[in-house]
């Protein structure tokens, strides 16, 4: 019995992306049992539909194929890291929406429903009431970067009457006007520098896996090679502005993070320090840069995920009052929890062997030859992360017997195989990077001869 | 691939693939006793020794054994060159490196027997051989980071051995960030040799730079020569990093870690040899850090401090040597002294042993007691010579002072910011206190 062709078409495959998980998401809301499993065979649906788009994919195209694939691992992985008592239907349910969403943002062509897909993809936080818990800053974050991006599109809406993105491609649509609020609404998305306390706040106070996910959906980044630097070339003379704000992001949350304490704010902040370096690669203007900006997107969504989640499994076994204050010794109960989180966090900031030795090579050999100045605070802020992640493992898992615990307390063998299959990717890809910058490569050609285009054109005020 | 290329390459992964073996069966559950790991680590270490022998007869004979994959991954005019190389320098560094390595293998079977680290350290012991095997057989300056890198991190994982006192692993803490640091600069000078020349490989003949641009690429690769190998004004981490077990503060902080500085610069000496500036600096750098070393150890009051402050002044003085050209005699002193703080360390357990026995040889007349040069000193220059040397130079001071302090001040007031802000933003207010970047008190490898 043959496949019908229309199976492998493009929309068809699209649809099963994302419609798959919102159907799961709306069963596990109405159905309420065996809600992992449920969101499992959903999760996976995606993952083929993806990998199918992905090899579809032309070569140079095949970026926001990629991303969504590893986007729909991610979630598969965090599914199967979430414990028990997090598997509530709100949990999973949001997971299961941000999934859809997230994957419908990275496959649109289309300005309305990428607006459609960056709000949705904050509507389990505003619904739920996650990161209302603590601190507002969060939810004003998320809407404000919704409000400006929803403005933005308006903006062009307005002004062109064309809502395809390809169509609108090199023909600055809604001025000036409109690429400011574009950067408003990456700033607040990524939480550059001044907002970014909101990542922080939302990391501790949220849920922390759901949360992690929802930063490593990089919409920021994703607007910025979406529609930034395809849709306005005349802004040459704007670009370093984000540029260099992202790198002062990335060195002042560096900072930041040497005296926090709170685990959850910690990782946060080095998340968001490295994930600022996507940023500024992406506006290097360099071929390395952006390579090294895409494949750093890949090892900073990666680690994150799991350096929250081993969190998270801590917080469950040990109690939720881990700081960085004083050292725990939780090596001696979870040995293969302290190695992996010991692997993600020195890939995180480029230990050799791993893919994030390669992306930050790239990284800032690209945004040395573009900014010598500025990109030398890179490497500097990658030392300091480097300090900061290893302060935190050291805090947690070292320095200390725990007297009167017994347990072991390590990882389950669902947990073990996941955070093997990542630590594979991490370590395999860094040592067959090729295979992975050969891609990332093809794409960032494409973005390069965009901004480059930008250099050549005139900038804004005198055209207008 | 012809044989001495087959050889260069077993040398070199040989190590790598033990440790990425034994390390995946353990993640996976699987965990070796320890006859097998003292078994597989002499294997390899002899079949590695035996190879390198047969490479240094191929390069006496005839001439350097290179050997090019390709690039490890390329994007536009960017390539990482993948090219391993044994010649008449990275060849001693390679003998060094495996036959030290096999010697403490053995000698840390016993030492370490039934410690609870013992699968970990063989893992970090073949970790860091496969690290310096890979940045001493490097054809290119990115190569020899990456490998320079496994060495940093296996090192500092050594020191915080013993993981369940704070001490070490504070102060390996400390040493991370030094590395890391001192890192910048090989990673900049990497960045510059590729900007400005095109590549960083040096397999076929060193790069040609203007002599400004020389002098600037030598400053940034003396910048982590220094961190690596504890040159001042980065001393301080040495004596913290003995609180590592005493088979690694033997390989690591008396053999080859410590040598990894001199060997970055050997490599360096084309370019070194065309800038005057840079020269000079890293004269004056070693001869200072020649007479720290000499002064601090004379007041160290535990054994394996004194060696360490020991290897460091010689080390400075192999700076020193490399500062003036003497490229041949550096690495013939860095062959002597490694070889030589090796036993030292190793003995140093045993040193009251020692010093019975030999007190019973000369039949109970050894004092081992002379006369000091510093006693030919006026007595309040005495006093404040041992002050200073007791508190190693006062660096550690300075480096708080002027470094971290700031540093942590700049944080603080960045966490005060937030604080500030906190109760227009929280709705359940929490604590936030500021944290000590120096760690606890009295950790300084005493």
């Amino acid at each position: 019995m043959s496949v019908p062709q229309w199976v492998f078409r493009g929309p068809f495959l699209t649809a099963v992306v994302v419609g798959v998980p919102w159907l799961a998401a709306v069963l596990v809301t109405i159905y309420r049992r065996q809600l992992r499993i449920v969101a499992c065979i959903a999760v996976l649906a995606s993952i083929t539909a993806s990998a199918v788009l992905l090899g579809e994919a032309p070569k140079g195209e095949s970026l926001y194929q990629a991303l969504m694939l590893l986007f729909s691992c991610l979630t598969f992985g965090a599914l199967l890291v979430l414990p028990r008592r997090d598997c509530g239907t709100g949990t999973i349910g949001g997971i299961l929406f941000l999934l859809g969403s997230t994957l419908l943002a990275y496959s649109t062509g289309n300005l309305v429903v990428l607006l459609a897909a960056w709000t949705l993809s904050v509507m389990p936080f505003l619904w739920s009431g996650w990161l209302r818990a603590r601190s507002w800053r969060p939810v004003v974050g998320l809407l404000l970067s919704s409000l400006a991006l929803a403005l933005a599109i308006g903006l062009i809406l307005a002004r062109s009457h064309v809502s395809s993105i390809s169509a609108l491609r090199g023909q600055n649509p809604g001025g000036l006007a409109a690429f400011g609020l574009l950067v408003v609404a990456v700033i607040f998305r990524k939480g550059i520098c001044p907002a970014h306390a909101w990542v922080a706040d939302a990391a501790e106070g949220g849920p922390a896996i759901l949360t992690a996910l929802l930063l490593n959906g990089h919409f920021g980044a994703l607007v910025a090679a979406k529609l930034i630097v395809p849709l306005f070339p005349r802004t040459g003379n704007l670009f370093p502005i984000l540029s260099y704000l992202a790198i002062a992001t990335a060195v002042y949350v560096a900072i930041r993070a040497l005296a926090e304490n709170s685990p959850r704010r910690l990782l946060a902040f080095v998340a968001l320090s490295e994930s600022a370096c996507i940023l500024g690669g992406l506006e290097s203007r360099t071929s390395e840069g952006i390579a090294g900006a895409l494949v750093h997107w890949f090892v900073v969504s990666i680690s994150t995920v799991a350096l929250f989640g081993i969190l998270r499994l801590l917080e469950v076994r040990f109690g939720e009052n881990l700081t960085a204050s004083r050292h725990f010794g939780l090596a001696e109960h979870a040995p293969r929890l302290a190695v992996s989180f010991a692997i993600f966090g020195l890939a995180l900031v480029g230990l050799p062997g791993t893919l994030g030795f390669c992306s930050q090579d790239l990284l800032i050999q690209g945004t040395l030859a573009s900014h010598p100045l500025t990109g030398l605070l890179l490497p500097i802020a990658t030392a300091i992360n480097a300090v900061s992640i290893f302060r935190l493992f050291t805090r947690l898992f070292l320095g200390k017997r725990r007297t009167g615990f017994t347990v072991m307390a390590d990882a389950l063998p669902r947990e073990r195989w996941i955070l093997a299959f990542g630590i594979l990717f991490i370590v395999l890809g860094g040592l067959f990077p090729n295979a992975i910058v050969i891609q990332r490569s093809a794409d960032a050609n494409i973005v390069e001869q965009a901004t480059r285009k930008s250099a050549d054109l005139e900038p804004f005020g005198r055209i207008d | 691939m012809s044989h001495p290329q087959a050889i260069l390459v077993v040398v070199v992964l040989a190590p790598g693939v033990v440790f990425g073996v034994l390390a995946s069966l353990w993640l996976l559950g699987w965990t070796v006793g320890e006859r097998f790991l003292s078994w597989i680590t002499s294997l390899t270490f002899s079949a590695c020794a035996f190879g390198i022998t047969a490479l240094a007869w191929t390069v006496a004979s005839t001439s350097n054994v290179t050997i090019a994959f390709g690039n490890w991954f390329v994007v536009g005019d960017y390539h990482f060159p993948l090219v391993l190389m044994a010649d008449r320098l990275s060849l001693p560094f390679l003998g060094l490196t495996v036959v030290l390595s096999g010697l403490i293998g053995q000698f840390s079977a016993t030492y370490l027997h039934r410690e609870p680290g013992f699968l970990r350290f063989f893992l970090l012991l073949h970790l860091f051989s496969f690290g310096s095997l890979l940045a001493f057989a490097a054809g290119s300056f990115d190569l020899l980071a990456a490998g320079w890198e496994i060495v940093g991190i296996t090192s500092v994982l050594l020191i915080g051995f013993f993981v369940l006192r704070p001490a070490p692993v504070e102060n390996g803490l400390r040493v991370f960030g030094v590395y890391r640091a001192c890192d910048i600069g090989l990673l900049v000078g990497v960045f510059a040799l590729h900007h400005w020349a095109g590549t960083a490989s040096f397999d076929r003949g060193f790069p040609v730079l203007t002599s400004t641009r020389a002098v600037i690429v030598c400053l940034l690769l003396l910048l982590a020569a220094s961190g690596k190998a504890a040159q001042v004004p980065f001393s301080g981490w040495l004596p913290r990093a003995m609180e590592g077990p005493t088979p690694s503060s033997a390989i690591f902080y008396g053999a080859i870690s410590i040598h990894a500085g001199a060997y970055l610069l050997l490599r360096a000496q084309p370019l070194l040899a065309r800038s005057v500036l840079a020269s000079s600096l890293v004269i004056l750098i070693g001869l200072t850090t020649a007479i720290h070393g000499a002064i601090v150890g004379r007041a160290s009051a535990d054994a394996k401090t004194s060696l360490a402050y020991a290897t460091l002044a010689q080390v400075g003085i192999v700076f020193v040597e490399i500062g003036l050209g003497w490229k041949w005699i550096a690495v013939a002193h860095i062959l002597g002294n490694a070889t030589v703080r090796t036993m030292q360390f190793l003995r140093a357990p045993s040193m009251l042993h020692d010093y019975h026995q030999m007190h019973s040889a000369f039949g109970g007349e050894f004092s081992g007691g002379r006369k000091q040069a510093e006693e030919l000193l006026p007595e309040r220059v005495q006093l404040w010579l041992y002050r200073w040397a007791f508190d190693r130079g006062h660096l550690d001071t300075i480096l708080d002072r002027w470094v971290i302090d700031p540093l942590a001040q700049v944080s603080a007031y960045f966490a005060r910011i937030d604080r500030i802000e906190m109760p227009w933003t929280t709705i359940r207010p929490r604590d936030v206190a500021p944290i000590s970047l120096r760690g606890t008190a009295g950790q300084r490898g005493d």
